[in-house]
């Protein structure tokens, strides 16, 4: 009996220790997991369209924020607290899919040039980072957005290809900064080949840190996709952008249809920015558990 | 120094090219590849006249070109020079209180700032402006026609502002992390124990060796704030060239858009050949690259 009770007692205190080994990455981990929760409660409901909520009826039932309808209602008498939040989450899933695949892209996109074991093989990057500053991110989205006429699908396209060309010259930076660490030149003098070196000693090195440009990017982005939906170009979908400009034409009637859906997009944006900091400090000067 | 300006020059001339033929065929699969549209870039017949909805007075490209730059001038002046003058001052600072992470404290207010919808600040000034000094609000509304024209400087501060925060953020922190490498280095260590004092390793050794960095990381901080400023004057109503861009895209204008990405990139163009003559002349003894 009393073996049983240590047994249970030890596996307590194994576990409680283990929890504590990971507080760092649980301190990162849960405000992400009950934001991203919080977002995509009722997620069945997103395909309801701006036009059709901000569209003025004859007799409109809109509510201004009371303890009922913190963000007040629509002119059809929908809860614009639940809508902010669905569109909210619209926006962070467009900037986590784009992200995702911008890094990829990216990633793909060094790593055609990393095995060549020429002194200047990231030149051809360089110069093309250097030409595309001249051309702003925004007004390339603008312009692929705007000249299909406007849908997410390209928005989403117009993102990626953006992140990955930003991010490229960062990567070759770090690829080379990583050639220079004792282990890689210790690695050459053992006689690795060059692909056992980038694969095993500086890819991981990199992989690491493309969590803390994730964690970096995406509140970002979700500002750059509430941009386009402002000007109209990502399509008639649920996005605080889009509920911000159709509010704009309420401005003397209802002028809570434009203000609130704004206080919802600042607060998760803060949130992102302030999490996708730590993480990417975290990741960058100290050591964390394995279950990173 | 002349043949150097010339070089860079060239360079800037050949990267400006590049940028406008990228611009050229961006349109192109745009607009007719995914779009589906008739009209090609190339032709001479898809740009015609200068649209109505881009002027209210009949007006050449050029003179609508001209229009544009000059509403936007008192952004770009209230904007640029206040990045650079935080950027490069608070960094430095954050970079000297390292210990104290004095660059994330300095950026803290801007990078608070930046997490605000740029579309949407410039929405609530109007909203403020409207209901509480009862004058419309967004900078097409009113216009000053006698007296000192106070209220243009209002509506370019109003959108230079979220713009400034932004760009501010972004270079207190880049300033700070060169500055921040740059002290990592071992030869600052052979100083220190040779008796150098702290300040004359910083300024005289760390931030005189990390100028020519210091010039080279501005580009991408105006290239970023040239994007905001397309959709902050749009939002504001503020008829200036990046406003330009977006109702060209709108009307399919391929003149207007031309006109405007072109004049960004000069603009950019310009910007980051000051820094690179800047850079070439400052370099000093020693440092390579």
């Amino acid at each position: 009996m009393n073996r049983r009770n240590s047994r249970i007692l030890r596996g307590l205190a194994r576990f409680f220790v283990r929890l504590w080994q990971m507080r760092r990455v649980l301190l990162l981990v849960v405000p992400y997991l009950l934001l991203l929760g919080w977002l995509f409660v009722g997620g069945g409901r997103m395909d309801v369209r701006p036009a059709e909520l901000y569209g003025i009826p004859e007799e409109p039932a809109w509510e201004s924020p009371d303890a009922e309808h913190w963000f007040g209602t629509t002119g059809n008498g929908a809860d614009l607290f639940e809508l902010s939040r669905l569109a909210m989450a619209t926006s962070v899933s467009v900037a986590v899919v784009s992200v995702s695949f911008g890094i990829a892209l990216a990633l793909l996109l060094s790593m055609l040039f990393v095995f060549d074991p020429g002194e200047r093989r990231f030149k051809l990057v360089r110069i093309v980072g250097q030409t595309g500053f001249l051309v702003p991110s925004m007004v390339v989205l603008v312009i692929l957005t705007g000249g299909t006429g406007g849908s997410l699908g390209v928005a989403i396209l117009g993102l990626i290809l953006v992140i990955a060309f930003h991010l490229c010259p960062v990567l070759a930076d770090w690829f080379q900064e990583g050639e220079s660490g004792f282990d890689v030149v210790a690695g050459y003098v053992l006689g690795l080949s060059r692909r056992e070196i980038v694969m095993n000693r500086i890819l991981p090195k990199i992989l690491r840190r493309l969590v803390g440009v994730f964690a970096g990017y995406v509140p970002v982005v979700v500002l750059v996709e509430m941009t386009l939906s402002f000007l109209g170009l990502t399509g008639d979908r649920l996005s605080c952008g889009a509920m911000i400009a159709y509010g704009q034409g309420l401005i003397i009637e209802a002028p809570w249809m434009s203000i609130y859906p704004g206080l919802m997009a600042t607060f998760v944006v803060f949130v992102l920015a302030l999490l996708g900091w730590r993480v990417s400090a975290a990741l960058r000067t100290g050591p964390l558990p394995r279950l990173f | 120094m002349a043949r150097i300006v010339l070089q860079r020059l060239l360079v800037s001339m050949i990267r400006f090219a590049a940028a406008g033929i990228a611009l050229i065929v961006l349109i192109e699969f745009a607009f007719c590849v995914i779009g589906g549209s008739d009209l090609h870039v190339w032709k001479p017949d898809s740009y015609g006249p200068v649209p109505p909805e881009l002027s209210p007075r009949p007006v050449s490209w050029a003179g609508l070109l001209e229009d544009r730059v000059r509403v936007s001038l008192p952004v770009v002046v209230l904007c640029i020079p206040g990045i650079l003058l935080i950027g490069y001052s608070w960094g430095l600072l954050g970079a000297r209180l390292r210990r104290f992470r004095g660059a994330r404290l300095l950026a803290s207010p801007f990078s608070l700032f930046a997490c605000v919808p740029g579309f949407w600040f410039v929405g609530l000034v109007a909203i403020y402006s409207y209901f509480h000094w009862r004058r419309p609000g967004f900078a097409n509304d009113l216009v000053v026609e006698r007296g000192p024209d106070l209220l243009t400087w209002w509506h370019a501060a109003i959108v230079a502002l979220p713009a400034l925060a932004a760009g501010a953020a972004w270079q207190i922190r880049a300033v700070s992390d060169v500055l921040e490498k740059e002290v990592t280095r071992p030869y600052l260590r052979g100083l220190f124990m040779a008796g150098y004092s702290e300040e004359d390793i910083f300024y005289r050794n760390a931030f005189r060796r990390a100028l020519p960095q210091l010039f080279a990381i501005s580009g991408s901080t105006l290239s970023s704030v040239a994007g905001s400023l397309v959709c902050l004057e749009y939002a504001f109503r503020y008829p200036g060239i990046g406003s330009l861009l977006v109702e060209s895209v709108k009307l399919g204008s391929y003149g207007g858009i031309l006109l405007s990405a072109l004049a960004l990139a000069a603009a950019l163009s310009l910007a980051v050949l000051i820094g690179e003559v800047a850079v070439k002349l400052i370099r000093p003894e020693g440092v390579g690259g």
